[in-house]
């Protein structure tokens, strides 16, 4: 990853803290002063470095992780907006990125139930919760989308 | 990578695939917190393997499981 690609990244990056979503390429082209054909190219690689997840379809953002650029499971009440993580890990993550307190709110896969939590000062306020991770480490990045 | 109420919630949702690791909430905030702390930083640079795992290690997450490639 050479300081172009991380320059392009950080600004993807800077740009989804702004606006409270993840932001066009058409947007980041704008910012930079670059062609949109550049920034999508850039982000193909920053996607190969696992810097930032395209959808395989459109070249457009699925993940700046921990955020999600689509909606999820897990809402996240964090810095004064709702955001959307892409898994537990990635909600906590949001608190962590943003150096906030928050709320995540999500549902037991297996039964559906309503799951609210909140932390503050790194602690949360229910601690009866289990987090399971079903891919090992050395695999996540085979599919991160279903990790 | 999901939150559950309880191992009998867990075990239901598994089926017969075969499980992963389940953690107790309060280490995948502490995970969460350090793994990204620095992702929103204006001069972030990319983490090496070594440091994620140091972060994975440090906070007990050691074995095969928790191996990064």
């Amino acid at each position: 990853m050479d300081q172009g690609d991380i320059n392009l990244r950080n600004l993807t990056y800077g740009h989804l803290r702004k606006l409270g979503r993840a932001p066009t390429a058409d947007e980041v082209a704008h910012a930079s002063g670059s062609s949109v054909d550049d920034v999508r190219a850039g982000w193909r690689r920053l996607h190969d470095a696992h810097a930032l997840v395209l959808n395989r379809e459109t070249i457009e953002l699925r993940m700046l992780n921990p955020f999600s650029a689509a909606p999820s499971a897990y809402r996240v009440e964090a810095g004064g907006r709702w955001w959307y993580a892409n898994c537990a890990w990635d909600a906590f993550g949001i608190f962590g990125a943003l150096n906030t307190d928050g709320r995540l709110e999500t549902s037991c896969p297996d039964c559906g139930e309503a799951v609210g939590i909140e932390v503050r000062g790194g602690r949360p306020n229910d601690t009866s919760l289990l987090f399971h991770c079903l891919v090992p480490a050395r695999e996540w990045w085979n599919d991160i989308v279903f990790t | 990578m999901n939150l559950f109420r309880s191992e009998e919630h867990i075990a239901r949702w598994l089926g017969d695939r075969e499980p992963g690791a389940t953690i107790p909430i309060a280490k995948v905030v502490e995970l969460g917190l350090a793994w990204y702390a620095d992702r929103l930083h204006s001069d972030w640079r990319p983490h090496t393997r070594d440091q994620n795992q140091g972060l994975l290690n440090g906070l007990g997450l050691v074995g095969e499981f928790w191996q990064l490639p």
